[in-house]
């Protein structure tokens, strides 16, 4: 038998002799061992306090709840109870099955007898449906579909599938929120952009550093900076270390000057000397945009030891995309490149230098944005060297970053989240 | 972001500035739109200087929600309707969010009078230029090619200026204006009620309330940056109250003053007669189209989004129509309503105008109980807690406004 919350509260509760004891206005449920979470109390308020009072002393929560005992046990909380009127119940909620963030409704709860354990939580009602009950117009609304001869659109989502968040308190259901940190760093990034402050930080800061990186890089600019000054200054630099060089320059940048150093200070120097590089290039142009971690080899090898040299070389390993190998003389200057498809395919007897690219395309560090973006797209390049004035390469553009400059923002951001 | 490192420190700060004061400037402009111009006309030329206590205490009282709002939005990262689902349920938010759905319809509506208004200031009739409008703010906001219009706009807006020129033109008894905004005057009359609740309506509305809340939640100012966003909401509220001040002057002393009560645009452009002349109802005409304009295009979409947003309806102009059927729907049907009311046949536009603020003001004790609620409950604020002199303040605002409309309805039965 499937119950609904909205159902529940505000209810008189009697016990078994009929006398009448408040009204219901909170249900305590837990994570058992196995299974949904189950019922654990029910809080109710007798208009001068509230009581916990044990669920076990529950023998009707629907059509009215009326207690099987008239001397019920009382209910000691241990922390880990989830109070579905107070934490759950009109809160944002993550659907970790379709990724988004949603707001719960109502909270759908079944009646089962085994084990002893009566009362389920089933899950979450984030429907229009669930909105018009809470209205007290279902009924108005089902008939409404009826006439119309259409199915109401349920949105109920199993137990299983939710990630409660609660800034105020320790993020709780350790499980679902695992399923979070498997997400693709873009979905966690649009659910943290979704959420309030308090709570988008306290999910963040369940996560790992790798992944806080990734999804620090898919939120917007203006947020990046707000959510990394909220983490310590250890995490926030072992934050910047996880992101490529060109990311943590942009986000350094926009930081203030005092918090930019200290954070430089607590970075690792190799880290560190990359990004403090980037962070001398204006920020449109292409050093500003430019990632310093890119794959080379040097001259005068076979394919072969070309492929080998990748495998041990540390900045092969660090380079975002691995589009193309570029081939440096003993003064890192640009000789020539070769997109690693090449180098794969070909048989590895053959050198290197007959199969690479001389005259390459190269742009100007303080090229500005724009003209990279023309090249790239002039050229169907997937990056784009940098190279100084003594001919040393410094860096690459890679495609997206290049075009950002040539795609128009959304003018959607530019309205607010109103509510 | 076209500034280069080397101007980036000077550079960061002042955008920094310019990011955090955004909100309050852009909450304060609005209450120069079209229902705006009209009330502070209207109270100028009916009652002289004698409305100008109420506006320094509804700018006192917008204050003081406006800064209770921002600072709820620095506090919890949550918009207003939001807490008050959260604290209050589904059936108070569902009767907030249509009160102030209504409220937006009636100034929307307001809005396109003011587009018709304007239009029939330069021979233009109504029955084609509102429709155009309408159909052009549909279009222009939903494929984004509303940015370089809303430029146009602004500097449309900047009209507002003539009036501030104007007062010092005709020289008002400044000694007499002095004494009318300390010393309150209450005339227990319909119609000075009415235009009392206007003018609170105007300076102060449940949804400017909201706005600001969303608009700091949303920039993720914290409450580090707070006393910024608290400075730029009492410059917002003091630069947009003078020039509501300098109107009812104006209205006040070329109007009031020759027995002139404002009925038409054409009696109001005249307020504006000692500086422009005979051109008065163009730079009147011209001003209140770009006023009028720019908040038809801004309020039918905010509003949609909110509600939408309340209800977790699907929305965003990058959604397909077929994704976000209730979102298109219910923007359509706001510029649709707002735009056939005022097609009526013979329905005043000017009154139309400033009675639509009226709601607002009735409309806001409501709100104000949930709020101070809010913004006292330790849980929600914990140490950002309303201090005893903003509790007094908006207590008095409410019970003012609450009086005020209980009068009214007296009066109305009796």
């Amino acid at each position: 038998m499937t119950m609904y919350l909205s159902r529940i509260l505000g209810k008189p509760v009697w016990d078994e002799q009929g006398e009448r004891l408040g009204r219901c206005v909170d249900l305590l449920a837990a994570e058992g061992e196995v299974g949904f979470p189950h019922l654990r109390a029910i809080a109710v308020h007798d208009g001068q306090e509230t009581r916990l009072i044990a669920a076990q002393a529950i023998a009707w929560l629907t059509p009215s709840i009326i207690l099987n005992t008239s001397h019920p046990p009382t209910y000691e909380p241990r922390g880990d109870e989830l109070w579905l009127a107070r934490q759950v119940l009109d809160r944002q909620i993550v659907d970790t099955e379709g990724r988004r963030l949603v707001r719960a409704n109502d909270v759908q709860i079944t009646r089962v007898s085994t084990n002893g354990v009566r009362y389920h939580l089933a899950g979450v009602d984030v429907g229009t449906l669930g909105l018009l009950r809470r209205l007290g117009v279902e009924g108005l609304a089902q008939t409404l579909f009826r006439l119309l001869r259409r199915q109401p659109p349920k949105a109920i989502i199993p137990w299983r599938d939710v990630a409660s968040l609660q800034a105020d308190e320790p993020i709780r259901l350790r499980v679902s929120l695992e399923k979070i940190s498997e997400f693709h760093p873009a979905d966690i990034a649009d659910i943290i952009e979704e959420l309030d402050r308090p709570t988008g930080q306290a999910l963040l800061q369940t996560l790992d550093t790798e992944i806080i990186a990734d999804t620090i890089e898919e939120i917007e600019p203006e947020l990046q900076v707000s959510i990394l000054g909220t983490l310590p200054p250890e995490q926030a630099a072992d934050v910047l270390e996880e992101m490529g060089p060109d990311v943590a320059a942009d986000l350094l940048a926009d930081l203030q000057p005092t918090q930019r150093a200290e954070l430089l200070e607590l970075m690792e120097a190799e880290d560190a000397t990359d990004v403090q590089k980037l962070l001398t290039f204006p920020e449109d142009s292409a050093g500003g945009i430019m990632t310093t971690e890119f794959a080379t080899i040097p001259m005068g090898l076979t394919v072969g030891k070309a492929l080998e040299h990748l495998r041990q070389s540390q900045a092969a390993h660090e380079d975002e995309a691995l589009f193309y190998i570029y081939v440096l003389d003993d003064k890192r200057r640009l000789q020539g490149v070769i997109a690693l498809r090449e180098l794969v395919l070909a048989s590895p007897d053959v050198a290197v230098r007959d199969i690479m690219q001389t005259g390459v395309v190269t742009v100007d560090p303080l090229a500005s944005q724009r003209d990279v973006a023309r090249l790239v797209a002039k050229y169907n390049l997937l990056a784009v060297p940098v190279v100084d004035d003594a001919e040393t390469m410094q860096g690459i553009v890679t495609v997206d970053d290049a075009i950002d400059a040539i795609i128009p923002t959304a003018w959607k951001k530019r309205l607010p989240r109103v509510f | 972001m076209t500034f280069t490192q080397r101007v980036r420190p000077i550079a960061l700060r002042i955008l920094f500035l310019l990011g955090v004061i955004g909100p309050g400037l852009i909450t304060a402009s609005a209450g120069n739109d079209a229902p705006g111009i009209a009330t502070y006309s209207m109270a100028g030329s009916f009652y002289g200087y004698g409305l100008l206590w109420v506006l320094l205490w509804a700018a006192i009282g917008a204050v003081v929600l406006l800064e209770m709002a921002a600072r709820m939005g620095a506090t919890t990262g949550k918009g207003l309707t939001e807490l008050i689902r959260e604290r209050f349920g589904v059936r108070v938010t569902f009767l907030i969010t249509l009160g102030i759905l209504i409220a937006n319809i009636g100034t929307t509506t307001a809005q396109f009078a003011g587009i018709a208004a304007s239009a029939e200031l330069f021979g233009l009739a109504r029955h084609t230029m509102v429709p155009l409008v309408a159909v052009a703010v549909w279009f222009l906001v939903l494929r984004g090619s509303y940015e370089r219009v809303e430029r146009v706009l602004l500097f449309l807006t900047l009209y507002a200026v003539a009036y501030v020129i104007t007062t010092f033109v005709v020289r008002p008894p400044w000694g007499e204006v002095l004494r009318q905004v300390m010393v309150p005057s209450v005339r227990l009359e319909a119609d000075y009620l009415l235009a009392l609740l206007a003018t609170v309506g105007t300076t102060v509305t449940p949804w400017a309330c909201a706005y600001m809340q969303a608009s700091v939640a949303d920039k993720g100012v914290t409450a580090l940056e707070y006393p910024y966003t608290r400075f730029d909401v009492i410059l917002g509220l003091m630069v947009s109250s003078l020039v509501a001040a300098f109107i009812v002057i104006c209205a006040a002393v070329t109007l009031f003053a020759n027995g002139i009560r404002v009925e038409t645009a054409t009696q109001a452009a005249q307020a504006l007669a000692p500086l422009a002349g005979s051109w008065a109802k163009q730079l009147f005409g011209i001003g209140l189209f770009g006023a009028s304009v720019l908040a038809a295009s801004v309020l039918p979409l905010a509003t949609t989004y909110a509600i939408c947003e309340v209800f977790g309806w699907e929305r965003g102009i990058d959604r397909e129509v077929g994704e976000a059927p209730i979102f298109y729907g219910l923007y359509t049907l706001l510029i649709v309503a707002s735009s056939i009311v005022v097609l009526i046949p013979g329905i005043p536009l000017f009154p139309l105008m400033w009675l639509s603020q009226v709601l607002n003001a009735v409309l806001l004790p409501s709100v104000m109980i949930l709020m101070l609620r809010l913004a006292n409950d330790p849980r929600i604020m914990k140490r950002q807690r309303n201090s005893p002199l903003t509790n007094v303040l908006a207590t008095l605002l409410a019970v003012v406004i609450t009086a005020a409309t209980f009068a009214l309805l007296v009066d109305a039965v009796l």
